[in-house]
Formats: structure tokens, C-alpha cells, sequence
């Protein structure tokens, strides 16, 4: 059965005026509506992204519940305690007189510090202070989860509710990236939740590597060091306080060992994990000049001043690494990396200082599942 | 704040459900509209290349809606989920040098004393906590080492 238009259009001139009208009325159509259409679609999209962090978010929050209460065993419900924690925000300082700030923001990361400490004993009274330190990590994984979540829903609602395609469209592009950060820190929940080293734990494991067993001292909070006999020096190695999930305090270990010298060191080498460009290889290694250590900035200051203070160089080795790396569980590339970094760092010691000299070696980062 | 998690974003199912209807009907248009094309061939070919043309691109909009909604939701070219890897432990024995590597167990860190050795009355050393190798990160690597061979 075949209707030919002949049927339906009594001649052609009929025929051409009707697809001449819906052709016309298309391009009306689309001549006011294209930007609209564009952004309900872009809006698709950013909603579609909404959700999938939602259930990632959910997920994490879920995950930190069930292993608070597996560790800590905590003789009250934590879920509306959890949800509080959720919601806590660190106020930026206020810098309309900079000078000073940096023991401000020292202080303030002291107290938020302090904050989660008290917090997280709370929640799980049965844990040990390596499980305390290594579930306030997982909370902070699940905060920043949330946080990413509700800024997104923030932009994608006054998008919806606005239709401002410059809002929709910022949102939109910045997608790839805000996934990126949201499956990095979702990589990060087993480790946190297990107790697994991460990837920027590759600097405490650098450091590890060199204190090889040499009995360790505290010199500052969650900070150890230990003296390390090499080729006629002496290596003041220092870590944060394994293996619980700690950054400790590398500033504070820095100066209290420095003080305590009386600046009578040769060289300070900073060993961290560090972002990778594209095409680099996760686990390659690179030196420079300076302070490896990233963070609020504060440790950096501080580390900084006390070198030039006593007019210590300071050397860096980098361990690259993806973002999708730093808080996964290690990757074996990484591992090898820091194989490569120690050696790195002896021939360092090797090339800028004599024999009898002392030199400080700092492995940064988070030490969780990494010891002494 | 359990209360504003749930502020939730309008539900989305709606849309789907008025996507595929229309994907359906343009779809059924342009068969239709194709089968007519070809029985028309014989008798009127004018008609029949508008009926054809017609079919063809309303097949043309639907692979297009499917690539773009393919790739608007292949953003995240997966599903955005917990990732749980495995992760396996090495042990080393210090003194005879007996390597074990097993499944990571809570507890287990890097320079951790172990278990006693099984050949010698030695203390096994955990040396070493990696992701355990699989197939799509070795492929992963592969195609970046193949992307920068020549940059």
C-alpha cells in the first residue's frame, strides 16, 4: 500500500508552499529558541553529573558510617553527628592586614584540627589513635564529596531557575574537571577506610626507606625523626607518625630540629609526591630548588623562613602522580618511584655535602599504612 | 544536614521517558516514510526521493540525538561509583629473603613486622602494599605510552 503525495497534494505547487511553511517555521523557531535549546541541554548534562556524584557522595557517607561503627564501636547512633560534620566549614581569615596571617591560619588550622580529633574520639571510643587518624581522613573524604556535590546542585538550581545560559554554560564546562576530583577522592575511601597507603604517601615511604629500621624520636605533633649514619653524614630523616593516616607537622618538626642544630646543617632535600603534566609517566622523578610540601601553604612558609633563617639550601624530589592517584590505594609505578627517589636523594647528599656533615631529608605527605 | 542532601533535583526519569517516546515516533515516521520511498520507486521517483530523503534524515536526527546523548552521558565516560580495587601485600623475609605476597588485610602497613618466616626463624617485613595489576590499567598505559610515543 503506497500513498503518493499526489493523493495528499492536489499539485506540486501545493506540495512546496507546505514545505516552504514548515522550513519557514522551523527556522522561526529555531531563530528565538536555539539558545534555550542549548541550554536545556547543556542543563541535561550538569543534572545528569548532579546524580551520579549524589549516589557517589551517599555511597561515601554510607561506607564512613558502617566503618565507624565496625571500628569504634560507638554506643550511640552517629548518623545525625556524622550529618553535623557534613555540614562544618572552615571561615577563610580575613586578610585586609596581611601581616601575621600566617600564624593565624596556623592557629585556625590548629583549632579545626583539635575540632576533628575531639570529634572523631567521640565517635568511635574503641578505635586506636592509627584508626582515629585514618577515619578522620575518610570523614574528610566524604566532607569533601558533599561539598562538591552541593556546589554543583547550588550552580545547576540557579541555572535551572535563572536559565542563564552563561551560568549553565560555566557549569557545564568546568564538569570534566569537578568528575575528575570527584572520582579521585571516591578512589580514596577504601584506602582511608582500610588503612592503605595512598599516593602521596610515596614521601613518608621515601623517608621510611632511608631511616631503614634506626630507632625514631618524636621532634614535633605526629612528626618523627630519626639519625641515619651515610657515607660519613648524618641524615636527620623525618616522616609524619605512621601508620595511622597523618600529615603531621613537617613545619614544626623542621624548625624544632633546626633550633635545636642551631642552623648547623648543610643541606634540607623535601621529598613529596607532585602533580603530573599529560604525557608525563606516574612515578617519574624530578629534583629542584625549594620546598616540596603543598597543603594551606603555612607549613611552606614556615619551612622556608627557617632555611633562610639559618641559610640552608633546600632541595626538592618529586614522585609524579595523576590526580586520580593521590588518595587511591598506591599504584605499583608509584612504589618504584620512590625506589628511584632515594636514590635521588643520595646522590644529593653525595654531591652538596662532605663528610661529617649533617643534612635533613623530609618525606611529606600523608603516612597512612606507611610506619617507621 | 540530612535535611539539605535531600533538596533534591527534579526528578529526571520524565525526561527520559519523552526522549525515548520521541526517538520511537521519529523513528516509526521515518521507516514508514522509507518503505513508502521504495514502493513508490517504480511509479514516481520524484515522489519517491522525497519520501526517501525524508526517512533518511529522520534516521540522520536520531543518530544524532544518540550520539549526543551518548556523549553527554559518557562525560564520565562510566558510571561514577565507589571504586573497591584489590590490593596486595609483600613480604619480605630479612634474613633468608623469602618473598610472599598476599591479599592486603586491615592492619597491614609498609615496614610492619609481620608473621614469622616459614623457611627460617626469621620476622617477615611488609616491604611493600600495591594495587593489585589489572588488565584495564596495563591497557590504560598502553594507550598513553602509544598517545606521547612521538611528542
Amino acid at each position: 500500500m503506497t500513498i503518493p503525495f499526489g493523493q495528499i497534494f492536489q499539485d506540486q505547487n501545493q506540495l512546496n508552499t507546505v514545505i516552504q511553511t514548515l522550513f519557514s517555521l522551523a527556522f522561526i523557531i529555531y531563530l528565538f529558541y536555539a539558545q534555550r535549546l542549548q541550554s536545556l541541554q547543556m542543563l541535561r548534562q550538569v543534572e545528569v553529573t548532579v546524580r551520579k556524584i549524589k549516589t557517589v557522595k551517599d555511597e561515601a557517607k554510607k561506607i564512613t558510617i558502617q566503618t565507624i561503627n565496625e571500628i569504634g564501636k560507638p554506643t550511640i547512633d552517629i548518623t545525625p553527628r556524622i550529618d553535623r560534620l557534613m555540614d562544618q566549614f572552615f571561615l577563610p581569615m580575613e586578610g585586609m592586614d596581611p601581616a601575621g596571617i600566617v600564624d593565624k591560619l596556623d592557629h585556625f588550622l590548629k583549632t579545626a584540627k583539635s575540632v576533628s580529633k575531639e570529634e572523631v574520639k567521640v565517635l568511635a571510643p574503641s578505635a586506636s589513635e592509627s584508626e582515629r587518624d585514618n577515619l578522620e581522613n575518610l570523614i574528610e573524604v566524604s566532607q569533601a564529596l558533599d561539598q562538591l556535590y552541593r556546589i554543583l546542585r547550588h550552580y545547576y538550581l540557579q541555572g535551572k531557575k535563572t536559565m542563564n545560559i552563561y551560568v549553565i554554560l560555566q557549569t557545564q564546562m568546568i564538569l570534566p574537571q569537578v568528575l575528575e576530583m570527584v572520582e579521585a577522592y571516591s578512589s580514596g575511601v577504601q584506602a582511608f577506610k582500610d588503612g592503605m597507603p595512598v599516593g602521596d604517601s610515596v614521601g613518608p615511604i621515601v623517608a621510611g626507606k632511608l631511616i631503614a629500621g634506626n630507632p625514631v624520636r618524636d621532634i614535633a605533633d605526629e612528626f618523627v625523626a630519626a639519625d641515619v649514619p651515610y657515607e660519613g653524614r648524618t641524615i636527620i630523616v623525618m616522616k609524619a607518625k605512621g601508620p595511622g593516616g597523618s600529615v603531621g607537622n613537617p613545619d614544626e618538626g623542621l624548625i624544632n630540629v633546626l633550633n635545636d642544630k642551631q642552623g648547623k646543617v648543610k643541606i634540607i632535600i623535601t621529598v613529596d609526591a607532585a602533580g603530573k603534566l599529560e604525557g608525563e609517566r606516574v612515578g617519574s622523578v624530578a629534583e629542584g630548588i625549594g620546598a616540596a610540601i603543598g597543603g594551606t601553604g603555612k607549613e611552606k612558609f614556615k619551612m622556608e623562613e627557617i632555611a633562610v633563617k639559618y641559610k640552608i639550601p633546600m632541595h626538592a624530589v618529586a614522585i609524579k602522580e595523576g590526580m586520580e592517584n593521590v588518595v587511591a590505594p598506591l599504584v605499583d609505578p608509584l612504589f618504584d618511584g620512590t625506589d628511584k627517589a632515594v636514590e635521588y636523594v643520595k646522590r644529593i647528599i653525595m654531591d652538596y655535602s662532605q663528610p661529617g656533615d649533617t643534612v635533613i631529608v623530609m618525606g611529606i605527605g600523608n603516612t597512612i599504612g606507611v610506619g617507621q | 544536614m540530612s535535611g539539605s542532601s535531600d533538596t533534591n533535583v527534579p526528578a529526571g526519569i520524565t525526561t527520559n521517558w519523552v526522549s525515548l517516546a520521541a526517538l520511537a515516533i521519529v523513528g516509526l515516521l521515518s521507516l514508514f516514510s522509507l518503505y513508502m520511498g521504495f514502493q513508490e520507486w517504480g511509479t514516481d521517483q520524484e515522489t519517491s526521493l522525497i519520501y526517501i530523503f525524508i526517512g533518511a534524515a529522520g534516521f540522520a536526527a536520531i543518530g544524532y540525538m544518540v550520539f549526543r546523548r551518548q556523549a553527554s552521558v559518557n562525560t564520565p565516560r562510566k558510571e561514577l561509583e565507589i571504586q573497591k580495587v584489590d590490593v596486595v601485600t609483600t613480604l619480605e623475609c630479612p634474613k633468608c629473603n623469602l618473598k610472599r605476597v598476599r591479599d592486603f588485610k586491615r592492619g597491614d602497613y609498609i615496614f610492619k613486622d609481620d608473621e614469622p618466616c616459614t623457611r627460617c626463624d626469621g620476622i617477615m617485613k611488609i616491604t611493600r602494599i600495591t594495587r593489585k595489576k589489572d588488565e584495564k590499567e596495563i591497557a590504560k598505559q598502553k594507550k598513553a605510552d602509544e598517545d606521547t610515543r612521538d611528542l
